[in-house]
């Protein structure tokens, strides 16, 4: 009876995999030794391409390891549904992903470097093919796992979600938002601290629909710097932020987005 | 080129499937009767204090007087890190998963079957936090799906009880003025407004109001607010809903702004009259000529209604407290057979060294009895339940010295640790009879002025702990709550600083600083069973029933209040080693009492 049961498990399990094994996964163009990995946990099920539509800009060189700039435009693809960026050779690899339902296929944020690595980004499509773009960034190490540079000063809590940000326009249905939080996205890493990120941010429109939103995982840099491109109408509108972190703290605040007439 | 991705496409089906087997495994769902009927049930453990009452007694037989002797770790789980010391927890259990709260306002849920962890929450606490009396926490609620704990910053957390993570967290109070929370979280059923959370505050030495708090466990909303000191207005659903007693008829000028009274060791809940006690700690400054009056409600017991956060009864233990005798041990729930009649009662052994019964329902004084030897402080308690002071025992009045610096120092019994400190007792329903753990000890005392200064010390006092005796501090005691008779003592060299348990199988479990878990008989104090942990103990044990088989469990890692103001106690301390992690017993396959 349990021999049977064993056999019947491991039919199952090659069929399943027989399945599975539909996707094929090209050779990684930026050599990554972690590629295999990369693409298994974090762009499972659909097919995989490297497409070039995927532009993903970053330094060949990190001036400085704790804040890594990085666009990635993908406005060349159709129907984006979701785009995350990983760093392979980080400890903790997962940057951030994003859903931008009602923006453009465009992001800019900054990340934490643990030493030089390959960077994917993976952009999934509406058929479910994931398209991949990527750079190399050479750094010196250490990125993730100093303190944040904020525990320099014993009273940081108090300015915990503070924020800059900005909106304006790119054209009559396209607005640029870009905005700083404080906070010291500790990646449970550096000795004695434990891991406390801002992990979840939304952009919604007056009506409280969805127009963009973010998961941000231990990488992004301290104090995250985001540039997003919500798809807007050429009047005046609200742009409602609203994000949590790891310790339920919540922030949230309005950005105006002029009226295109102006232009 | 591209090439087959077999081993990972196989992998990824396998976890898939590992994931969906444990998610039905695991689902968490705590019902509020089921806390309410915490203590007859022995399969888990979904309240601190084995049930409302918090009463520590278990009705598990499978272990006993005969078969305790084969009690073995089964496995011990350590709590890492850096963070080794003051582990005053005690874990739930639910469904086959321990929850337990350690030092530092750390978090872990375990796997009992295997001993693995299954996720660890880390509070991300600021610098500047102001615990009094070490980093400790005491345990955590459950309810539904989330568990809830209380951080060193004043904040109270609501996790996910299956991953860990955060769902909401909300400000019990502003740290930076000295709040913070360390007690285990109370959960109370209200017809109003459905299951509530009920926090009291730390602080007591550094001038904070101490208050009640009720919250809706989905939200971490605040539905009603109860502070402790007279004059302070309470809210109900977001509005003024009353001032508690009345302002200036117990405390001279504005002393009261900065009355302490902080209900820092949390409450219990009687399902009988649906009423939740709390205890209530000492006023702010220590040094009492600052403050004439009674001082309510201060080193008190108050019975507070859930539904509306009003207070039914108080019953102050120490009025105009001069010795930092905190009223906050526990209230516990129990009936008492006395002259052919069943009387509604509820007992609590003080700081002050006496042993309190009143009547549950409203409060009235039934009687006191000294649980440890030698009290001076008092003379005895009059027939309603008000202490007899002893002038001479009083510390004396700075402003009444030559240079008004420094108030004559007395010698007082006992010391302001207490004849009981925070350490829960038991008692069994088995043998009617409660199991104290206390400390012969006493103090020099003396008052300074002071005056109040947000985040500062606020004592306007000195003091030096003195044992009583050469060869022992901590004293286990069996007391027979009617009579006041004291059954059996069992003697430790350091000062105990744990809770007790004890069981339907004749059984009183307690650890020690000296790092044993101990089982005692309960009606004869005979040490029956030890095991040496390793660390000092000063948590709360707990059994329950898995798979058909009867559990033990205790926290251990040495420190809490002891080795922080230890004073000449600290000889026998001292070379106490430091910890932090879980110990699980049972006892082997065919050896348990059917």
């Amino acid at each position: 009876m349990k021999h049977w049961a064993r056999v019947a498990v491991v039919l199952c399990m090659a069929l399943v995999s027989t399945v599975s094994l539909a996707r094929e996964l090209p050779d990684d163009p930026f050599q990554s030794v972690m590629w295999e990995s990369m693409a298994e946990r974090f762009m499972p099920d659909g097919e995989i391409v490297f497409d070039e539509r995927v532009r993903v800009m970053a330094p060949l060189s990190a001036e400085n390891q704790f804040h890594v700039p990085v666009t990635v435009d993908a406005t060349a693809l159709e129907d984006v549904v979701e785009i995350v960026a990983v760093a392979d050779l980080n400890p903790i690899p997962l940057v951030m992903s994003l859903r931008p339902t009602e923006a453009l296929a465009f992001i800019g944020f900054r990340l934490k470097l643990q030493q030089t690595s390959p960077i994917h980004v993976g952009v999934r499509t509406g058929d479910g093919v994931w398209h991949v773009g990527g750079a190399v960034v050479d750094a010196a190490g250490g990125g993730c796992t100093a303190p944040a540079a904020a525990h320099g000063n014993s009273s940081w809590m108090q300015t915990l979600g503070e924020t800059r940000a900005y909106a304006g326009r790119d054209d009559d249905s396209t607005a640029r938002m870009t905005l700083r939080m404080r906070h010291p996205m500790d990646t449970g890493l550096a000795a004695g601290i434990p891991a406390f990120y801002l992990n979840e941010l939304a952009v919604r429109n007056d009506a409280g629909k969805i127009i963009a939103e973010l998961d941000l995982y231990e990488p992004v840099s301290e104090n995250p710097t985001l540039t997003l491109k919500p798809r807007v109408g050429p009047e005046q509108m609200i742009l409602h932020v609203s994000s949590r972190d790891t310790e339920g703290n919540t922030f949230s605040f309005p950005l105006d987005v002029p009226a295109a007439t102006g232009l | 080129m591209k090439r087959k991705n077999t081993m990972v496409a196989v992998a990824g089906t396998l976890a898939l499937s590992v994931a969906g087997f444990s998610n039905t495994a695991t689902a968490v769902d705590v019902s509020i009767d089921e806390i309410v009927n915490d203590q007859a049930s022995g399969e888990d453990i979904v309240s601190y204090g084995l049930g409302p009452r918090g009463q520590r007694y278990s009705p598990l037989t499978a272990l006993d007087k005969d078969n305790i002797k084969n009690l073995y770790p089964v496995w011990s789980f350590s709590f890492g890190g850096e963070k080794q010391r003051g582990q005053e927890s005690q874990p739930l259990i639910k469904d086959g998963v321990m929850y337990v709260t350690g030092s530092y306002s750390r978090m872990w849920a375990i796997d009992i079957a295997t001993g693995e962890e299954l996720w660890q929450y880390d509070a991300r606490l600021p610098e500047g936090i102001l615990p009094c009396c070490d980093v400790v926490n005491r345990g955590a609620a459950i309810l539904g799906d989330k568990v809830f704990f209380g951080t060193l910053d004043a904040k109270i957390v609501a996790l996910d009880a299956k991953t860990g993570k955060v769902i909401w967290r909300k400000k019990l109070g502003d740290y930076e003025a000295g709040y913070s929370y360390t007690a285990a979280p109370l959960i109370v059923p209200t017809k109003a407004h459905g299951p509530l959370i009920l926090t009291g505050n730390s602080g007591g030495e550094f001038g904070v109001v101490g208050q009640v708090d009720a919250r809706n466990p989905d939200t971490g909303e605040l539905v009603w607010s109860r502070p402790t000191i007279e004059g302070h207005m309470g809210t109900l659903n977001g509005e003024e809903s009353s001032m508690t007693g009345v302002k200036n008829e117990t405390w001279a000028g504005d002393m009261w702004e900065n009355g302490g009274g902080a209900p820092w060791l949390g409450g219990t809940y009687d399902p009988d009259t649906a009423l939740a006690y709390f205890g209530t700690g000492n006023p702010a400054p220590w040094n009492s000529y600052l403050r004439p009056g009674d001082n309510k409600w201060t080193s008190s017991r108050i019975a507070i209604d859930p539904e509306n956060g009003e207070i039914v009864w108080g019953f102050q233990s120490t009025p105009h407290d001069g010795w930092d005798f905190d009223g906050v041990n526990e209230f516990i729930a129990f009936d008492m057979e006395k002259d052919g009649e069943t009387i509604q009662a509820g007992a609590t052994a003080d700081r002050n060294g006496f042993f309190y019964v009143l009547d549950r329902t409203n409060g009235e004084f039934i009687s006191a009895t000294p649980f440890v030897q030698d009290i001076t402080w008092a003379k005895g308690i009059d027939e309603k339940g008000r202490p007899l002071f002893d002038p001479e025992n009083r510390p004396g009045n700075p402003a009444e010295s030559a240079d008004g610096k420094k108030g004559k120092a007395i010698f007082a019994v006992p010391s302001f640790l207490g004849g009981k400190n925070w350490m829960p007792m038991a008692y069994s329903k088995k043998t009617s009879n409660f199991y104290i753990p206390s400390n012969e000890w006493g103090m020099d005392i003396w008052n300074e002025p002071v005056t109040y200064k947000k985040g500062a010390a606020y004592l306007g006092a000195g003091f030096t702990i003195k044992p009583l005796f050469d060869d022992y501090i901590g004293s286990l005691k069996s007391m027979d709550p009617i009579t006041g008779d004291i059954k059996w003592e069992y003697r430790n060299k350091a000062p105990l600083w744990g809770g007790v348990l004890t069981t339907e199988g004749g059984l009183v479990f307690m650890g020690t600083p000296e790092g044993y878990l101990k089982a005692f008989d309960d009606e004869t104090g005979e040490e029956l069973w030890k095991f040496q942990t390793g660390t000092g103990i000063v948590s709360s044990p707990i059994t329950w029933e898995q798979d058909g088989e009867q559990y033990v469990a205790i926290v251990t890692g040495w420190g809490g209040a002891v080795p922080l103001w230890g004073g000449e106690v600290a000889k026998v301390v001292s070379y106490l080693n430091q910890g932090g992690s879980v110990w699980v017993f049972k006892i082997p396959e065919g050896l348990a009492s059917n």
